[in-house]
């Protein structure tokens, strides 16, 4: 007791209540539920009581086999497939030749461009979603001035399995471009201007300034860029949710959705949809291994 | 210092700048126009609005707006997006910093630990737990509650609130605190009265995160509540005006009412936003 009084210090009785609110809170949400849906995964769970329920067996890796089985978790591994190349490959070559000409000031209004760039970003995907929708539906802007190039042009995107994921693709650059541009734009500021004013009086042109000087300090930037885009596309939920629903024919699903649809349409099944999640959490963390890796081995120096 | 930027002209190919100036201009046309024809739409009839597609309204009449709100019971929707939304981030606050203040100046074995829990909970997402969370709720009767919804809400935004409020605690001198402990301050006190004072910067980047990520959240809410008067905004709004609905003009309506306060939101606070954003966008 004596020795447990000289431990129970002030210092440690703040560190425990200043922490305590939060770990309980995270641990109780997040921490302990990502555990439990790997276990859950393993068993044949599907709902009802779940502690000293003499039903629940352990099952080992069967739902995976099933889950890899189904010809709708790989259309929907696809389709996450096609976001993350377009955020990749779109979303931040656009975001940062964005960022580097505002920055640079080679475009007038740099600020109101910025500023509407990013708007997309703030508003409701649902909304988002919804409202494209429409502008792509045979009712819609698109469809008129697809039209007006095409007279008789008949807007069958909704329709069409193999074309019906572009106006998701588009929304999606629509949307998030913004966000990278902002990151760049945070992180071409911390850049030493007389560096680059220095380089310039040395007789550096613009294009070596950005080789030379600018890429390499950004490197690690845009290695977060590409963490925040596969992390990001993988969540990829609500818009398509709102836009297609994942139809026609769930050819526009994504893991995300998927699960949905296994977990709380129809039948419901637990375990099948446990195992999505446990899945996707695997796969974004070794595609972040790998950018890790990659950009180790090739690896431009950190700022 | 703004001057220094500037490039001379003659080094930036003209045929690049016309290129630089098309792709900017399209984007701002198509960040632009659908917002302009959603509220164009908004204010036509449906027999119009299928006759007149792109075209200024014929008679414009805002009289979907008071149907709209009526239908899609945005009062309730309001309330609820508000209450969760400010206490939510009221909460991220306080328990962020009480949480970094400790990890970031008070020495403990557990910090590692407690601390790493909190990183690694940057990468995970609502839609890797959105299952158990749901059996969860369902098991502890907090299916439905206001509660069960402000609990995860305060929960996934902890991570980002820890990790920015460590950071930002460590960049305090540590003389500050230790003055305060020689003068016989207890650390309770010494949090709340020097450091959360303090720490108000980051308090803002954060409320800022937390605001636009929860005012905007859909699927936690839609998973753990069933029950008409705790749906939020996009629930409601997706409820009213989704793939089902045939009446156009009070769903562009809908649709309006839904966007206008994050537009505003965002240009009163565009510099804090884009602050935050880029505050948020961590080192994976």
């Amino acid at each position: 007791m004596k020795r447990f009084l000289a431990w129970w210090t002030e210092e440690r009785r703040a560190y425990l209540l200043l922490v305590l609110p939060g770990v309980l809170v995270y641990w109780a949400v997040m921490a302990f539920p990502t555990v439990f849906s790997l276990g859950l995964s393993l068993t044949n769970y599907n709902g009802g009581v779940i502690f000293g329920n003499p039903n629940i067996q352990f099952v080992g890796l069967k739902h995976y086999l099933r889950m890899f089985e189904d010809r709708y978790f790989w259309i929907s591994l696809k389709n996450n497939g096609l976001i993350m190349a377009i955020s990749v490959f779109g979303q931040i070559p656009l975001g940062f030749l964005f960022a580097y000409v505002i920055h640079r000031k080679l475009i007038k209004f740099g600020d109101f461009f910025q500023t509407i760039i990013y708007l997309p970003c703030v508003i409701s995907t649902i909304v988002v979603g919804r409202l494209w929708q429409s502008f792509f539906s045979p009712y819609g802007p698109f469809t008129k001035f697809m039209q007006r190039f095409q007279p008789g042009w008949e807007n069958e995107l909704a329709y069409d399995p193999q074309r019906a994921i572009i106006p998701v693709l588009f929304v999606i650059l629509w949307m998030y471009t913004g966000t990278y541009m902002i990151i760049f734009l945070a992180n071409l500021q911390k850049i030493d201007p007389s560096l680059i004013e220095a380089a310039r009086i040395d007789g550096a042109t613009e294009w070596q300034v950005l080789t030379k000087i600018i890429l390499p300090a950004l490197s690690g930037v845009i290695v977060t860029a590409c963490i925040l885009a596969i992390s990001g596309s993988l969540k990829s939920f609500d818009l398509v949710y709102a836009m297609t629903g994942g139809n026609p024919a769930r050819r526009t699903s994504v893991l995300a959705l998927y699960m949905y649809d296994t977990a709380f349409r129809h039948s419901p099944n637990y375990p099948l949809a446990n195992s999505i999640s446990v899945f996707m959490v695997l796969v974004s963390f070794a595609l972040i291994v790998l950018v890790r890796v990659t950009e180790a081995r090739f690896g431009g120096r950190e700022e | 210092m703004r001057n220094t930027n500037r490039i001379k002209k003659t080094d930036f190919h003209p045929l690049l700048r016309i290129f630089v100036y098309v792709m900017v201009a399209i984007f701002t046309v198509l960040a632009l126009y659908p917002l302009y024809w959603l509220f164009i739409s908004s204010l036509k009839t449906n027999t119009e609005f299928q006759l007149n597609i792109t075209g200024w309204p014929w008679n414009p009449t805002f009289q979907n707006y008071p149907t709209a709100w009526r239908l899609a019971q945005f009062d309730t929707l309001f309330v609820n997006s508000i209450f969760f939304t400010t206490l939510s981030t009221l909460l991220v606050i306080l328990f962020s910093m009480m949480a970094g203040f400790a990890f970031a100046k008070i020495r403990s074995k557990a910090t590692p630990f407690l601390h790493g829990s909190f990183v690694i909970g940057i990468l995970l997402t609502l839609q890797s737990i959105m299952v158990p969370l749901f059996l969860m709720a369902v098991a502890t009767d907090l299916y439905n509650t206001r509660l069960g919804v402000l609990i995860p809400y305060v929960g996934m935004g902890m991570p980002m609130g820890i990790y920015l409020c460590t950071e930002f605690i460590k960049s305090i001198p540590d003389s500050v605190v230790e003055s305060a402990r020689i003068d016989g301050a207890s650390y309770l006190r010494i949090f709340a009265s020097i450091v959360a004072p303090m720490a108000k910067p980051v308090g803002v980047t954060l409320a800022i995160l937390n605001v636009s990520g929860v005012w905007n959240e859909f699927m936690l809410v839609n998973i753990l509540v069933s029950s008409d008067a705790l749906r939020t905004l996009p629930v409601g709004i997706l409820k009213f005006s989704g793939p089902l609905a045939s009446d156009h003009g009070r769903q562009f309506a809908a649709l309006t009412i839904g966007l206008v306060p994050m537009v505003i939101f965002y240009l009163f606070f565009r510099k804090q936003i884009t602050e935050g954003v880029s505050a948020g966008a961590v080192k994976g």
